[in-house]
């Protein structure tokens, strides 16, 4: 080596040197600069939660400049392998509640154990947040917002037909069924819309006779989608949508407000914000917002609601982090419960702690109710994975098509879980 | 191949210089071009082989140590049935596709050749806009026609009285999914397949043509028999090059299906991807990357020598 290229190395360090420095969090409080990049879903936030969150910080860490990066959740697999992979990755990261196990595993996220007690209502978070971010007893998140789904109807199809919200899965059936005689001119109608995709609907009606996806016992994973309650479960629901979807049997429920908004369905199994999308003034049909109402799933026990799925997203922070107190900083602004109960009420969207679940008012307070008897999906490294081999959409296009027969059917998608679950 | 025998045959006849100095200039104007090759292509590639050899899931990728596997991923991947069923598809698929553009394209550019002029600009015009369309723009347009829900395909064959296609589902019965995909493909193939040819039709001495048709042959015997054998090489290349794109085929599969194709559609890149970022196994995608790039070669090798031939009788 010359002395030139020497000099151009230390230059280089020292430059390295100082990034870091600016970066890093050993500065006095207050005093740190650099830049916190953080990655929220598209629709998690409200635009103005979010300002608020980031005018606190800055309040307090004037130097530091603040980076929101909106994220899709098309690709967003993708992105956070691939971020995370890197050697400067976000600083704060949201994870779907179902994703965080597979990142934690792998050591992609810091373990902040330590820290719980510095966020705001830890003590009461809610139990299935609170479940998806710990694994082997440590904590590598903090819990975010929770969606749960009810039954959006119209309720002016309702009164034309003369019929009440059901309070039972029987019941759902044969309004639906009163529904689409009252609609036997329009071949596009469907009383409960359904796409054949739509798994996370299809959840509940197996939880709620008993089934589950998959149970763990000595550490060992085993599908259960096969066990007799499942298939009773799924037999119900394959009715239901052989008789009141008109729906995609391959599709998913991307569209499905679009279509709710088009006016030739009566009911959808949707989340909260689904609504302000339907009324939508731009992509929805605003006409409708007098005519929306809203009411559980029913479980095939009547006067019951069925358990449903826990959505959802949990905020942690990346171990390759620099930035990791500051990023803990910021995940205790939007998670606190100043900022907590804006998402509840301008975001519509459930709150992470059981103490704000009053929040949710008018056609909100039911789908707030709804996470009260919410389930979650089985907590293992391993369960991303089965997301993303679509098992159980697969299995549901196939019993719906009828490609397949739904013993058979609901075998294979069991053999697959079990075979991922317990993969290396 | 009795060409290439006649051509060596006369090396030895031809002038050949006694001994020149060793020239750099050569060299040295290669080596930047040579180095952009290697940095682009030739260092990937080998990271996926790399790659292919270990066991590189989540973890591994995030610590950046993987474990040395040897074969294993091969064998895995070879064994398994899906795999199986995938390459048979795909190379159903590559062959369908790379026949159904070069008749097109040949049938669109002689199409040109003999239309009046500001017809030809429209034809021109119409396939440069294809060409210039991003392609995920042009997939989603597809998409939308074919839609479901929405689609105006749907909505167009039942006003034609084709029949009921109201909700009729076009992804449902993968053979009809793969006749979209192929529409949709074959579409955006077309454009630069046809103005490569048209480009070369228009080379043809037309004297040879007017010999032939004073001969007696029909218009049919002159594309046979004078035209093709002309354009040969031509032919070749935009084989070669269309069964390349063909069946590395992705963007086409991944996006009519919006990011979720069922293991009815896996093609080989689709099934790559899906096991690289999918599952996390990035050992077992590399794998499968590396036997789609050795079926490539063996297939395109054929093609490549043929038009290595065909450069040195001319």
């Amino acid at each position: 080596m010359n002395p030139r290229k020497y000099l151009v190395g230390a230059i280089g360090m020292a430059i390295a040197v100082v990034v870091a420095a600016c970066g890093g969090t050993s500065n006095t409080p207050g005093n740190e600069s650099g830049t916190l990049t953080v990655w929220l879903m598209t629709g998690s936030a409200p635009p103005s939660v979010v300002e608020g969150v980031n005018a606190d910080f800055k309040a307090k860490h004037p130097n530091v400049t603040v980076k929101v990066e909106l994220q899709n959740w098309g690709d967003i697999s993708t992105k956070l392998d691939t971020g995370f992979a890197g050697s400067t990755p976000p600083d704060v990261v949201e994870l779907g509640n179902t994703m965080v196990a597979k990142y934690a595993a792998a050591g992609a996220l810091e373990d902040i154990s330590g820290k719980k007690s510095s966020f705001d209502n830890s003590g009461t978070w809610l139990q299935s947040l609170t479940d998806s971010c710990t694994l082997n007893g440590k904590l590598y998140c903090a819990p975010y917002y929770a969606g749960s789904r009810a039954v959006i109807y119209r309720k002016d199809m309702f009164a034309a037909a003369n019929v009440q919200p059901p309070t039972s899965m029987d019941e759902l059936l044969t309004v639906g069924q009163k529904l689409m005689t009252a609609h036997s001119s329009d071949p596009n109608f469907s009383a409960l819309y359904f796409p054949g995709k739509y798994w996370y609907a299809a959840l509940p009606f197996v939880w709620d006779f008993g089934g589950d996806i998959a149970t763990q016992s000595g550490g060992k994973w085993q599908g259960s989608l096969n066990s007799s309650g499942s298939q009773q479960g799924l037999t119900t629901l394959a009715n239901l949508v052989s008789k009141l979807s008109k729906a995609d049997k391959t599709g998913d429920e991307a569209k499905q407000d679009a279509a709710f908004a088009g006016g030739h369905i009566a009911m959808i199994i949707a989340n909260g914000w689904e609504i302000g999308v339907i009324t939508d003034a731009k992509a929805g049909n605003p006409s409708l917002k007098d005519k929306l109402g809203v009411f559980p799933i029913p479980s095939h026990n009547a006067g019951q609601s069925a358990p449903v799925f826990l959505g959802g997203s949990d905020l942690g922070v990346a171990a390759k982090s620099k930035n990791q107190a500051l990023a803990n900083e910021w995940i205790e602004l939007l998670t606190g419960t100043k900022h907590m109960s804006d998402m509840a009420t301008v975001g519509g969207v459930i709150p992470n702690t059981t103490t704000m679940l009053s929040l949710g008012t008018g056609l909100n307070a039911i789908f707030f109710a709804a996470a009260k008897n919410s389930r979650f999906v089985p907590n293992s490294r391993n369960w991303a994975s089965v997301e993303s081999a679509n098992v159980i959409p697969d299995m549901l296009v196939s019993i719906f098509t009828g490609k397949a027969q739904l013993p058979a059917a609901t075998t294979s998608a069991s053999d697959k879980i079990t075979t991922i679950l317990n993969g290396s | 191949m009795g060409a290439a025998i006649t051509a060596r045959d006369l090396g030895p006849v031809l002038h050949r210089p006694r001994r020149r100095r060793f020239n750099h200039l050569p060299y040295a104007l290669i080596t930047p071009a040579s180095l952009a090759m290697f940095g682009i292509l030739a260092f990937p590639l080998g990271m996926l082989v790399w790659l292919s050899l270990q066991h590189y899931g989540l973890r591994e990728l995030i610590a950046h140590q993987g474990t040395w596997v040897g074969l294993d991923n091969f064998r895995v991947t070879i064994a398994d049935p899906l795999f199986q069923q995938v390459v048979v598809r795909s190379l159903l698929f590559t062959v369908a596709n790379v026949a159904l553009t070069i008749i097109f394209s040949t049938l669109i550019a002689l199409l040109m050749l003999k239309v009046s002029r500001p017809v030809r600009t429209i034809l021109m015009g119409g396939l440069i806009f294809v060409w210039a369309t991003p392609v995920i723009v042009a997939i989603d347009i597809w998409q939308w026609m074919f839609d479901y829900e929405f689609g105006v395909i749907n909505y167009l064959l039942t006003q034609l009285h084709v029949g009921n296609f109201i909700h009729h589902n076009w992804f449902d019965d993968p053979l009809q999914g793969f006749i979209v995909i192929t529409v949709v493909t074959v579409w955006g193939a077309i454009p630069f397949v046809t103005i490569t040819l048209f480009a070369a039709l228009l080379q043809v001495p037309d004297d040879v043509l007017e010999a032939a048709s004073i001969d007696g042959a029909r218009p049919w015997q002159i594309f046979w028999n004078v035209t093709a054998p002309i354009l040969k090489p031509i032919f070749l290349i935009v084989t070669s090059l269309s069964t390349i794109w063909d069946f590395g085929i992705f963007n086409q599969v991944y996006v009519l299906l919006n990011q979720r194709p069922s293991s009815d559609y896996f093609v080989m890149a689709v099934y790559s991807y899906r096991e690289s970022f999918g599952v996390t196994q990035y050992g077992l995608g590399a794998a499968i990357a590396v036997v789609m790039v050795l079926i490539l070669i063996v297939v395109t090798f054929f093609y490549v020598r043929q038009t290595l031939q065909t450069a040195e009788i001319t």
